[in-house]
Order: C-alpha cells, then structure tokens, then sequence
C-alpha cells in the first residue's frame, strides 16, 4: 500500500521522469514558482552612459529601446521606412502601402472602425509577454473572434459549389465521426483496457460528442441549426449532408481542428487596430526614432559598433556601445559589414515569408444579416479566408479581409493589383452573391515586396512546419549570440515560432537579459 | 483663351495635388537599395545582383526590357519576376533618375562565392570574349555589359536562364536572343560554374 505523495515529492518525481521542464511547468500549476518574468521584471544593470543603436523599429527594436531607456541607456532608433511597427502594421484612411511596384494609398472611410490588421491580428491569452506589455503601456484590448460557427464554409468540390455553414458541417461530420468510434468501441469493448464504468463513460462521451441516437447511428441534430422555428415553434431540423458529401472537401481537416493550438486560447486585438502597441511603445521612446534612416554599413568593433545610414539624401554615421538590430536578415546581407563568414551564412539562411492578405470595405455589414458577428471563413480557393470584423458591429460599414495566403503567398503576390482584387472577387462572389456590388476600396499588401521589409515571418526549416535539423540549430544559435559581444540580431526572425508578437518581444528580452548577464559578469 | 485653360487645370491639378500632400506620405521611385544593398553592391539575400558600375545604357535598357515585359515575364524566372513589377510603373523620367543615382555610386567587384575550374573556364569564355571583351570589360557597341566584378551567383542564375529558356525568348529582346545562341554551347552546370568561376579571375 503506498503512501500519498505531497506536493514536493510529486515535483520530484516529475523531474526524474520529464526533465526539469515538465517539474518547472507544473509547479507553475500547483502554484509554487513563479510564473515567467513578467514585462516589468527584466534586470538590467543601470546604464551608466551606455548607449545602444538600434536598427529597425520594428515590435523587437521598440522593446529594447523602451527597457533599455528605463534602466538609464542613452538608446537611438534607425528606421528605415516612415513609420515603426514592421509588420505590425493597420491600414486605414490615408495608410500608404509601400510595396515596391505597388504603391497604394488605402481609401477606406475616416472612421474608428474602418481599418485592416494586414500583419499582426491575433494575441493569444497565453502570450504573456505581449499581454504585460499591452497592460504597461494601456494599450486597451478587446476579444478577437476568431472560430465562428455561423460563418460558410465553401469548396467548388462540395455540395455544387454551394456555401455551408461552419456549423453544420462540424456538427455532422462529428456525428459521422462519432458513429465510427462508437460502432469501434462496441466491436473492441471486450478487449479494450477499460473496466464497464470506463467503457460506458467514454460511450456516452462519444454519443454526446457526435448527437447520436439511441443506436449509435447519426441522424442529423439540432446543433447544426434550426431549417425553421426553434422559439415560438418547434424548431424543424436542417436536412442532414451525407457524410460522403462532407468529404468531398479537404477544408474539413482545418475546420475540425480549429480553436486549436495558436488559436485555442481566447484571442484579444487592441481596441482600434494592431498598430495602438506600437503606439504604446512610441508613446515612450518616439523621440528615439529617426526615420527614413537607411542602414548602409554596420562595423563591430570590440569597443562598441560604428553604424552608417542615409537620410535625407546625406550619408551619416552613428556610434554606440552595442547594437540590436531587427532589420530582415536578407537585408542585413546586402550593407556593407565587417561579418564573419558563418555569421553571414546564417543571415542567408533564414528563408523570407511569403504570406499575403487583402482586403476590402464593405458598404454594408451584409455578413451581420445572416448572422455572422466576427469569425472566418473558409473557402477552398487561394483567397482561402474571409475575415468578419468585431470592430463596429452593427455600424453601416465595415473592413473585411478578403484574402489571407498564410502558407505561400507568391500566387497573388505575382499578379497586378487589377489582378488580385479581381481574384478575390470571385472567390468571395461564391461565399456571397452579389459581393462585387457589395465590397468597395481594396487593398492588398504582399509583404514579399513591401519596402525594406521584403519578406513575411521568416522560417529556419526547409519543410513548413517541418523538425528543426541540427543544422538549422547550429544557424539559429550562431545568429542568437551576439556578435563579438556587441551585436544581437532580434526579432521573431530569432526564435522558433516566427510571426508571433510574443515571439518577437521575447527575442528582444533574451538578448538583452544575456547582455545584461556578460555584463555583470564582465571584470570591472 | 487655350492658355486659360491650361492655366486653369494646372491651378486646380496643384492645388488637389496639395490637400492630397498634406496628409500622404511622399515618395520617389528609388527603390532600388532595398534589394540591391548598400550603394547597389548586390545582395545575395534576396538574389539581387550589383548595380554599382553597371554601364547606363545596360541599365536602361534593362530596365525598359523590365517595365515593358520583355525580361522578367517568364513563369520559371523566379528573380526575373520578382524585378519586373517593380520596374512595370517607371516613367522614363523616373528611369533617368534611377540611372544617375546608380551612377553616383562607386564601383567594388562582388566577392567571389562559387568555384569551378578556371582553366576549363578560361576555354569555354573564348566566345564570350567577341562581345563581352578579353576582360569581361563589357562593349557598348555590341550592347554587351561588363560581367568581371559582376556576382557570380547572379551570373550563374541568368546563364541558366539563358539556357533554359527563361531569358532571352521575347521577340524583342534582340541582345537575349543573341546570348540564347551563345550559351547554347555550355553543356551542363558545371560548364556555367567554370566560365563563372574564370570570370571571378578577372577581377581578383
């Protein structure tokens, strides 16, 4: 008969089996450690008259320049473009786009509501660190929808074409599901692992899962939404979609799957566009920032880095230090630098992202008179997504994204803008009859050819979402350690989840927290 | 009472051109160090090659070659595709511009990144030498830019071009039908890495 084990013991036995990591992430559950550092935790011996460069004034750039100028540091921003954020970037009335080739200037109506997270869109709650910030800066958030059953779900191989609700089609390919797990279950109770308790507990469970009838078999449920009625009257039960039919589409593997991972937890969005965290950040260190300031030359030395730049049609030159950088590493390869050859190996192998959004205003918020408040849509066409906005529910107008290309991207990215509006179009004309008519003032940005930028998130694995390779970990260390003491490339383009905001502060954090070690450490 | 007119529509044109400026952000059309890099050195990170002490009539008609769908517009030119939009709304003005900027800038040969066999390198450039020089200095006469100092994984990128087809196959590209005809005589990757790696030689 064993005895219980207490907390301490259980954490001990935790560390034995999983390695400390498991032992540190549950004793954070049983309350016993500290939770991670939070925004305002970070020690930073004082400045003394230090002073820091820093290149870009992207997310990464205005975190270091904000902890770095609260512990004393005299800190300088060079931003290449006219404005900070990187692809934290909301377009609105007036936002020029500055895609080479491609210049626009957004049309949108001059209102609050009017406006299009074309980068960042999404902080989940368990980013802590972008959430802290957002606290400490007062940035005011608000709930992202995210999943929404209500929104359609279209592919040209389903149905005829014809749009289903998100709803209905989880519901019934849950049930369909179900019944196979039931019918499996009740083939392989004798020699399952279960006692009768656990057996029944898990059938029920699946029964629940799927709305099946008293046979196991599925028949269509009241989950999917009512044909008619529901209130005064019987509610009368929407045909049901044969299972086969469900399958003809491959959008059900995203479907099944969403509110998963990245976007289980709730998400938040700052009240009024992505770009009020910059904001927040500006509000603290904006008379840091130089802009159009175009990075020529960078030299590490051993006392600190001489950095070059262009502005104003005069070549300038700025010494600091230390220097943080948060340029695109495909960028970074093409000024003049004093580099070893690995360092500049590793610069070249992050590969540039391709990811692509549109958008449109919409004339009227037609998506609200079929019930749609928030959420996506799935279409199984390159636009790929259509995004309903929370931002003005119920108003006249809206924004809605009409085009979201997260994997690839180069296939809209490659056409004319003439080319691309026209694509999302017909996409969306399949989704909502009439949306030609209904949708006005686009805007598309390719974030492969936005200026200085030139690429989405980065990515260090050859296969999407492939195992890192001891090569690519050998790469990504050499570019996270700084360079000679006095040079840390940052950004989400110096982690291993890119395209993420709290990836991008917590690079900033880890190469200030490991100046911040050297430096104690550093004989006196 | 024309001139009235015409002083009219320009009143008006600056003056909506004026409300518009106050809230927009100005621009020009010099782009081109965002990819090329510093000075127009190149930049292998984004595959973009040197400009820096590229020849202005090359540059032009590059350019014009770019804007006007002739180089760029095949579907397996992936570099060719990703420069021709954004040359596709320069003005002739604007090309000017850019040709007299990119002439401010001072030539430094690229750094040498592949290698290869100079000696069977030196062979197969024989051909090459009618247009291009003994020194790979380049012929304005024959409309055949320098290539020593040029990189050498730009150069191997359009040879490859050239010979796949992907460059060179508009009927108006008279000089890229020209070198379709001449690289038809390197065989494999090996022949464009030698010739390459011979070229680099010439601006060590």
């Amino acid at each position: 008969m064993s005895r219980p084990v207490n907390r301490r013991e259980f954490l001990n036995l935790l560390a034995a089996a999983g390695g400390a990591g498991a032992a540190i992430q549950a004793g954070t559950a049983l309350g016993l450690l500290p939770a991670s550092a939070g925004a305002s935790t970070l020690d930073l011996t004082a400045g003394n008259g230090r002073s820091a460069v820093i290149l870009g004034g992207g997310l990464s750039g205005l975190t270091v320049a904000y902890e770095l100028g609260k512990a004393g540091w005299d800190c300088t921003i060079l931003e290449a473009s006219h404005r900070c954020g990187g692809r934290i970037f909301t377009v609105r009335h007036g936002t020029l786009i500055d895609e080479i080739g491609n210049r626009q200037y957004c049309e949108f109506d001059d209102e609050p509501h009017l406006y299009f997270n074309a980068g960042a869109a999404r902080i989940p709650s368990t980013h802590r660190t972008v959430l802290d910030y957002c606290r400490e800066l007062d940035v005011e958030l608000e709930v992202f929808i995210n999943e929404n059953k209500t929104c359609w779900v279209q592919d040209d191989a389903m149905l005829g074409g014809k749009p289903v609700r998100n709803v209905e089609y989880t519901t019934h390919m849950r049930g369909f599901m179900a019944e196979l797990m039931a019918k499996a279950m009740n083939e392989t109770e004798m020699d399952a692992p279960f006692t009768d308790q656990e057996a029944e507990t898990l059938l029920g469970m699946i029964r629940r899962f799927g709305d099946l009838g008293e046979d196991d078999v599925y028949r269509g449920s009241f989950n999917a939404g009512y044909a008619s009625g529901g209130f005064i009257e019987h509610g009368v039960q929407k045909d049901l979609i044969a299972f086969r039919d469900l399958l003809k589409t491959r959008l059900g593997a995203n479907l099944m799957r969403a509110n998963e991972g990245e976007t289980g937890p709730v998400l938040l969005q700052a009240r009024g566009g992505m770009d009020r965290i910059t904001d927040g950040f500006l509000r603290k260190v904006g008379d840091r920032v130089s802009y159009r300031a175009m990075v020529a030359s960078i030299q590490v030395r051993d006392d600190g880095v001489e950095v070059t730049y262009d502005q104003d049609g005069a070549r300038r030159q700025i010494r600091a230090d230390y220097c943080f950088n948060c340029i695109p590493s495909h960028l970074v390869t093409g000024f003049e630098h004093n580099f070893p050859e690995d360092y500049v190996r590793a610069l070249k192998y992050i590969r540039r992202g391709e990811a692509y959004k549109a958008a449109f205003q919409a004339k009227e918020r037609f998506w609200e008179k079929q019930d749609i408040y928030g959420g996506i849509t799935w279409m199984n066409n390159p636009s790929r997504q259509i995004w309903y906005p929370v931002a003005g529910i119920h108003k006249q107008k809206g924004v809605i994204l009409g085009g979201y290309d997260f994997g690839g991207g180069m296939y809209h990215t490659r056409m004319t803008q003439e080319q691309r509006i026209e694509a999302h179009l017909a996409d969306g004309e399949k989704v909502h009859p009439g949306y030609r008519g209904l949708v006005e003032k686009p805007v598309t940005v390719a974030w492969h050819r936005m200026n200085h930028m030139l690429g989405c998130a980065g990515f260090w694995t050859r296969i999407l979402d492939g195992a890192w390779s001891t090569e690519n970990e050998t790469m990504y260390r050499r570019l996270q350690a700084p360079l000679n003491g006095r040079h840390y490339m940052i950004g989400d383009q110096i982690s291993k989840h890119a395209a993420w905001m709290e990836s991008t502060l917590q690079s900033a954090r880890w190469a200030m927290n490991d100046l911040d070690r050297r430096l104690r450490n550093a004989p006196a | 009472m024309k001139r009235i007119w015409i002083l009219i529509a320009c009143l008006t044109g600056i003056a909506a051109g004026g409300a518009a400026a106050a809230e927009r952000e100005p621009f020009d059309d010099r782009y081109c160090t965002t990819c090329h890099g510093t000075d127009g050195r190149g930049n292998e990170g984004v595959q973009a090659p040197r400009l820096a002490g590229m020849e202005p009539w090359y540059l032009k008609r590059q350019l014009e070659n770019y804007r006007d769908g002739i180089r760029g517009a095949h579907p397996d030119d992936i570099e060719g595709l990703a420069m021709q939009p954004m040359a596709a709304r320069l003005t002739d003005e604007s090309i000017q511009d850019i040709i007299e900027w990119v002439g401010g800038w001072k030539y430094v040969p690229a750094e040498h990144t592949i290698s290869g066999n100079i000696e069977a390198g030196r062979e197969l450039y024989q051909p090459c030498a009618t247009c291009h020089g003994v020194d790979a200095e380049g012929n304005e006469a024959l409309g055949a830019p320098a290539l020593a100092g040029q990189n050498d994984w730009y150069m191997v990128t359009q040879l490859r071009n050239f010979l796949a087809g992907y460059r060179g196959v508009h009927p108006q590209d008279v000089y890229g039908a020209q070198m379709r005809v001449m690289t038809a005589g390197l065989s494999d990757e090996n022949d464009i890495n030698n010739v390459v790696a011979y070229i680099n030689s010439m601006s060590d």
